[in-house]
């Protein structure tokens, strides 16, 4: 048989490894989940982002790092505008962020894990 | 704010869970899904994925098949509104599951429904997380329909910046499909050495990435080359290096497509006798994976080879029954003068030999193949 198109999985774990702590501290100190909703929603980002390295095509590794970074966005502001149910925070830092789009949070995060910054 | 709720699914199943799920899902007939959906974890994501692998890799077996599958499961993901998988993975198994159905229905020659099925895709992927790549697959798509309809500046123009898209997202081994249809585009404007150079180019840079199928594909493009050349020796050295990885990779489209090759090389070597047996045979290859277009296409060759033996009846029997095919399938465009002559030919009985000549050079062509 041809060879599937997915890439190792020892690949795909070393990618979300790297960039586990990025997203533990985007969804921890800027969409403000708690530790524990956080280690929730990094089980479901893991087997999504497992699923989203088999899919057709080819992903280089950063394009695969960036849908993840965005995907945790997504995740930690639907989290948390459902946590305030329709009302804004007390925190303006946290309103100013969520009014951000999940994409263009991702790509400064990526920028940063680029940098090498400690999150 | 447009937040989304993300919802939190039930324990997903493992990707081996997913491969035996795929395969409970594809031996039930179709008719008896619906009522066995949870048993068959219609709706969970990995079997969605382990059946969009597999039927990526049926197309080249079973078209037919693959757009029975791909339209069911299209229907099942899109009503009603089902919730499927996390963040992106609904819009994506709705735009892989219409790519799926309309690279079949290019293979079958059903090109309204192709473009269907494209916009189908389109409007899925659009909201995929890997836009750019998946809408970038589907221009490939597009542009191989877009070369069967003879677009043949269109496709030139629109190859190398697709092309570039792929090899900026590393995706090597689409850029190099595309390149397929570069070589197709050759052999349609008659530039029979280019397209042998740079299907050469192809197998070899098919080898370097280590893709088995896309390597056998260019020699089964250089069979029918060379074969249109008239140049034996390369075409039988083609075919021995395409035929045996094909038959182990079931591509029976391909070859089908060799055989077609190897029988205009027999044509071209005035093998009439031969030419005719190796052109049924190819016939055969495509009635089974039911390429009802080459099939027909092939009739007109056949018949053209049946008129320079002088069976003028048996002749006549074959443009008819390939008449039908071609007008229901619009294999060629309004307006095509030959299709015309052969038509009123065959009304009185007599086959314009020129026109059927015209017709069968027009279909022959793209006979080569792309995936």
């Amino acid at each position: 048989m041809e060879k599937p198109s997915s890439r190792p999985f020892d690949e795909v774990q070393s990618v979300f490894s790297q960039t586990l702590s990025v997203i533990h501290s985007a969804l921890v100190s800027d969409y403000r989940l708690t530790d524990e909703e956080a280690r929730g929603a990094e089980e479901d980002l893991l087997i999504w982002f497992q699923r989203l390295s088999r899919r057709g095509g080819h992903m280089p590794e950063r394009m695969l790092r960036i849908s993840l970074l965005s995907a945790t966005c997504q995740y930690g502001r639907s989290f948390q505008l459902w946590k305030l149910g329709g009302a804004p925070a007390d925190d303006a830092a946290l309103n100013d962020l969520l009014a951000r789009e999940p994409d263009e949070v991702a790509t400064e995060l990526d920028r940063r894990l680029e940098r090498g910054d400690r999150p | 704010m447009t937040g989304r709720v993300i919802h939190f699914p039930r324990m997903p199943l493992s990707s081996e869970a997913g491969q035996a799920a795929a395969d409970r899902v594809l031996n039930t007939p179709i008719p008896e899904r619906a009522a066995l959906a949870d048993a068959l974890a219609l709706d969970d994501p990995e079997t969605l994925l382990s059946l969009c692998s597999c039927l990526r890799r049926r197309l080249e077996a079973s078209p037919a098949a693959v757009l029975e599958e791909a339209d069911f499961l299209y229907r099942w993901i899109e009503k009603p509104l089902r919730d499927i998988g996390l963040f992106d993975e609904r819009d994506y198994f709705l735009g892989e599951t219409a790519l799926l159905a309309g690279t079949a229905c290019r293979q079958l020659s059903r090109r309204d429904e192709a473009h269907q099925w494209f916009e189908r895709a389109e409007a899925g992927f659009r909201h995929t997380i890997n836009v750019v790549g998946d809408l970038s697959r589907l221009s490939y798509q597009r542009l191989a329909e877009r070369l069967e309809e003879r677009q043949i500046d269109f496709v030139r123009e629109m190859l190398p910046p697709l092309i570039d898209t792929f090899r900026k997202m590393d995706m090597h081994e689409d850029a190099v499909k595309c390149r397929f249809l570069e070589g197709l585009a050759l052999m349609e404007t008659d530039e029979l050495a280019d397209a042998v150079t740079l299907f050469h180019e192809i197998a070899e840079e098919s080898e370097n990435l280590g893709n088995p199928r896309l390597t056998a594909s260019a020699y089964a493009n250089l069979t029918h080359v060379y074969g249109m050349l008239g140049d034996a020796e390369n075409a039988m050295a083609a075919s021995a290096k395409a035929i045996p990885p094909l038959r182990k990779l079931d591509d029976r489209v391909a070859l089908a497509k060799v055989q077609w090759g190897l029988a205009t090389l027999l044509r071209e070597t005035g093998k009439l006798p031969a030419a005719i047996g190796a052109y049924r045979r190819a016939q055969e290859d495509f009635q089974a994976i039911g390429m009802r277009a080459d099939y027909a296409a092939l009739n007109l060759v056949v018949a053209d080879l049946l008129l320079e033996q002088g069976r003028e009846v048996e002749a006549l029997r074959e443009v008819s029954e390939a008449l039908p095919v071609i007008m229901e399938l619009k294999m060629a465009p309004e307006g095509v003068a030959a299709l015309a002559l052969v038509h009123e030919s065959v009304r009185r009985q007599k086959v314009d030999r020129g026109a059927l000549r015209e017709l069968h050079g027009y279909f022959e062509q793209l006979a080569s193949g792309t995936s």
